[in-house]
């Protein structure tokens, strides 16, 4: 049969097997466990135009347009600069609590977005179909979790934060994967007084109806799930207050809500969200240079707010983009599709500074910075800070970067 | 057997509220219970000719499409064409506008020109249930699609190839079906091809007139031989029956239903119209492998709420509603459209759903009139308030358990019951599929 990905029923997030949600309020406590929010940067950012090889010779020559952000960069140390939009950012690897790893990707590259975010999604560059069973590689981490916790109690092991759509990394064919927008939308409404639903409201009947089939059987995981939800998370989520100002966008709500759910302790330890317009195929400049300043912002504000809260120590972030872009601009001032491209990891302890091999942009592969670092070496390196055996989850042979 | 051999109701497989309610949801946004039960006396014959009347017969809404342009903001442009909906005057032109959005998804988050929006969903409703050839042929000469896909910026001395790889990929082959180098060719044919003034401009000026060579076709190509040669492949019969069958019929078509339907393309001189003419009458539409195996989209669950219950909505208010579901028309979230399906039903999708009911029955946030519990005025023994409800929400068709669930709720409900019960129905996972 032939699978299309893009129509295919991705729901293997809201799989029926073993719904193991706890009742009536089993949240686990949380408060010392490591967390891992993943920021995707859709669209493929302009990996050289973000930490910028202003030393390298050819930059000049390859970027004659985009070139200009080298004024006002800021220096990482090694001969590559951050984008002068990153201040933020910049202070938070300066200071030690964030890492640039150059050079991340796989190869040989695909430059068709949608393969490309299904490649780091699932974490395997050879998988070919993207079907039903397809799990993704932070929804097996989240299957590693619950078996760990002894397959019960924790109500939320990851979500999705800014979509209603479920992600295909959080795929998982064995764990509910909720996504979140806002945090007032998740009362379970009564058509008829207002407010919530009683606990004893005969509504509570209709939770986990419904006919045989597997169709059916997905979606009432989802009802019971969604009512779960609804019924923990307020209460929760009371426990927060924020300890920095996050900019008024989409990207600065859901970082927010992240950081809600990581204070309050949900027990809800692998996020995703993702913030897109990154497919800068013309008049670049100016574009990115606000996206870079929004994701600044954002993430700069999320940064402060974990670590105003005391608990930057056990998250780590994660920032990459489904690929680079090319080396030399094209002739719309954009750039195209590339390959490898550097990622970002922040978080309490994490090593600072940047890591692997810089751009060397006189050894181009097909007029690509081509990968020097696999990137499911940066997920094992997240993983183990998780203490996520890496081995079911993205198979052998993918050694840790050193970040930690 | 041909999977699109026609289906021929008999006392033993009727043309019933079933079936009706399966056609009325995907070949338009669904329909109230009275007219379901009007259908269903009238015949499957009456049916198919409801949801597709010859278009000749279907009043315009030139007036409305040109106000809502004038008054120059994208939410006015949605909301009118969630009234289209709404209205369904032409079910299956509006659910093939729906399906053509999906397929050239195109966002005005960069195109920025809400006329220019509208103007490319009036094509989908005067095309396309026309000629595909026509439909690609005009779609490439489309001020939104253009600048969706940076045509705009395409010229003979600096060939940019977003659009012509998409024209390949996503509108008309699919992977696999063509290569590296005739996307670079297809692009040069469509330098030049450009916008102006908010028209199609075709800027000779930046077109390179070269010979190219295109998945075999070579010559001095433009943007038009591109459509021409793209859409006459016989990939393209099997890329487009596949997308109808996952659309129309079941999200995982199997490998002879495709053969047949893009047989059937063929056959009927690539008229779309007519094909899926075939495909909504055939056995393999009304089989038990069709019937609810998609899950309702935001704009199948809002729009087709309405629809079921009621109510003066405010369009703009639906519009809302759709946005937090996670569907903004003329915003898809990227070029390859929604992913549809479960990925629309995660917990908090579905809490959002049951809530936007609840709103719809309660007639809050002052948007939508209450209504609804005046549906089951009369019932009033528990066993008919929820058969009315089981009937108005899911065809009359419930497994045992859902049945008995509901009863109970039936039962136990206090105030408004008829709202309870209603909105417990739609609660039900059989209500969430299509």
């Amino acid at each position: 049969m032939n699978v299309d990905r893009r129509t295919f029923l991705r729901g293997a997030a809201c799989a029926p097997l073993a719904l193991s949600l706890g009742r009536g309020g089993a949240w686990l406590p949380g408060g010392d466990e490591r967390c891992l929010l993943v920021l995707e940067l859709v669209g493929g950012n302009d990996g050289l135009n973000t930490v910028i090889p202003v030393d390298d010779a050819d930059y000049a020559r390859l970027r004659p347009k985009l070139g200009a952000v080298r004024r006002g960069a800021r220096a990482l140390g090694d001969g590559t600069s951050l984008h002068p939009s990153l201040a933020r950012l910049h202070g938070h690897i300066a200071a030690g609590r964030g890492a640039v790893v150059h050079g991340v990707g796989y190869a040989p590259p695909d430059r068709s977005h949608f393969r490309s975010r299904d490649i780091w999604h699932v974490g395997d560059p050879a998988h070919q179909q993207v079907g039903a069973t397809t799990t993704g590689w932070l929804g097996r981490a989240a299957e590693q979790l619950v078996a760990a916790a002894g397959g019960a109690g924790n109500g939320l092991p990851a979500a999705a934060i800014g979509g209603l759509e479920v992600p295909l990394l959080l795929h998982s064919r064995r764990v509910p994967v909720p996504s979140l927008v806002r945090v007032e939308d998740f009362q379970w409404l009564s058509p008829g007084a207002r407010g919530p639903i009683a606990a004893d409201a005969p509504s509570r009947h209709v939770v986990g109806a419904g006919g045989a089939g597997e169709l059916l059987a997905a979606v009432r995981a989802a009802q019971t799930a969604g009512v779960e939800l609804a019924d923990g998370l307020t209460a929760a989520l009371q426990r927060y207050t924020p300890k920095a100002d996050y900019p008024d966008d989409d990207l600065g709500r859901h970082l927010q809500l992240i950081a809600r759910l990581l204070v309050a302790g949900v027990g809800t330890r692998l996020l995703h969200t993702s913030f897109g317009g990154f497919d800068t195929h013309a008049r670049q400049l100016p574009t990115h240079a606000g996206l870079l300043r929004q994701l600044d912002a954002g993430l700069g504000a999320l940064l402060d707010d974990l670590a105003g809260h005391g608990c930057l120590d056990r998250v780590g972030v994660l920032v990459h983009s489904e690929f680079g872009r090319r080396a030399a601009e094209n002739a719309s001032q954009g750039s195209d599709h590339g390959a490898a491209g550097p990622v970002f990891v922040f978080g309490g302890g994490v090593q600072g500074g940047t890591f692997g091999q810089k751009p060397d942009l006189s050894r181009l592969v097909d007029g690509d910075v081509p990968p020097t670092c696999d990137f499911r070496r940066v997920y094992a390196e997240l993983l183990g800070r998780l203490g996520v055996p890496v081995e079911p989850v993205l198979g052998e042979g993918f050694e840790p970067i050193g970040l930690w | 057997m041909n999977p699109l051999a026609p289906y021929e109701p008999s006392a033993r497989d009727p043309f019933d509220l079933r079936k009706c309610g399966h056609l009325l949801r995907r070949a338009g946004f669904g329909a109230s219970l009275p007219e379901r039960q009007r259908l269903v006396r009238e015949g499957l014959a009456a049916a198919l000719q409801h949801v597709a009347p010859p278009l000749a017969e279907v009043p315009a809404a030139d007036a409305l499409l040109n106000e809502a342009i004038a008054f120059g903001s994208i939410e006015r442009v949605r909301a009118f064409r969630v009234w289209l909906a709404l209205q369904n005057t032409h079910p299956l032109r509006e659910r093939l506008s729906y399906f053509w959005h999906g397929h050239f998804a195109t966002s005005n988050s960069k195109v920025q020109d809400p006329r220019a929006m509208a103007l490319m969903m009036a094509t989908f409703d005067r095309l396309g249930t026309g000629r595909f050839d026509e439909l690609l042929t005009a779609m490439l000469r489309d001020p939104a699609l253009l600048r969706w896909l940076d045509n705009d910026v395409n010229t003979s001395k600096q060939p940019n190839e977003n659009l012509a790889r998409e024209v390949f990929e996503l509108f008309a082959l699919g992977r696999g079906n063509y290569s590296e180098r005739d996307i670079k060719e297809a692009a040069r044919a469509l330098t030049g091809w450009h916008v102006r003034d908010g028209q199609f401009f075709r800027a000779g000026y930046l077109h390179d007139d070269g010979d190219k060579e295109v998945l075999g076709v070579r010559g001095k190509l433009d943007g038009d031989d591109v459509a021409a040669i793209a859409a006459a492949r016989p990939e393209s019969a099997r890329f487009l029956a596949e997308r109808w069958l996952r659309f129309f019929v079941h999200p995982q078509p199997e490998r002879d239903e495709i053969d047949a339907l893009a047989g059937a393309y063929e056959q009927h001189g690539r008229d779309v119209g007519a094909t899926l003419r075939v495909l909504l009458g055939s056995r393999l539409f009304f089989s038990a492998r069709a019937y609810r195996s998609k899950i309702k989209s935001p704009a199948d669950f809002v729009i087709g709420s309405v629809r079921l219950i009621g109510g003066r909505a405010q369009p703009t208010a639906l519009v809302a509603a759709m946005a937090t579901l996670g569907e903004t028309w003329l915003e898809p979230p990227s070029v390859e459209g929604w992913h549809g399906e479960l990925a629309w039903l995660s917990p908090a999708a579905w809490l959002l759903r049951s809530n936007f009911v609840a709103d719809l029955l309660a007639g809050r946030r002052g948007k939508l009139a209450p209504r609804a519990a005046e549906l089951l005025r009369g019932y009033t023994r528990p066993d008919h308030l929820a058969r009315a409800a089981s009937l108005f929400c899911c065809d009359g068709d419930l497994s045992a358990d859902a049945s008995e669930r509901l009863l109970e709720v039936a039962r136990a409900a206090q105030g408004d019951r008829a709202a309870t019960v209603l909105h417990a129905a739609t609660c039900l996972p059989e209500y969430q599929l299509l």
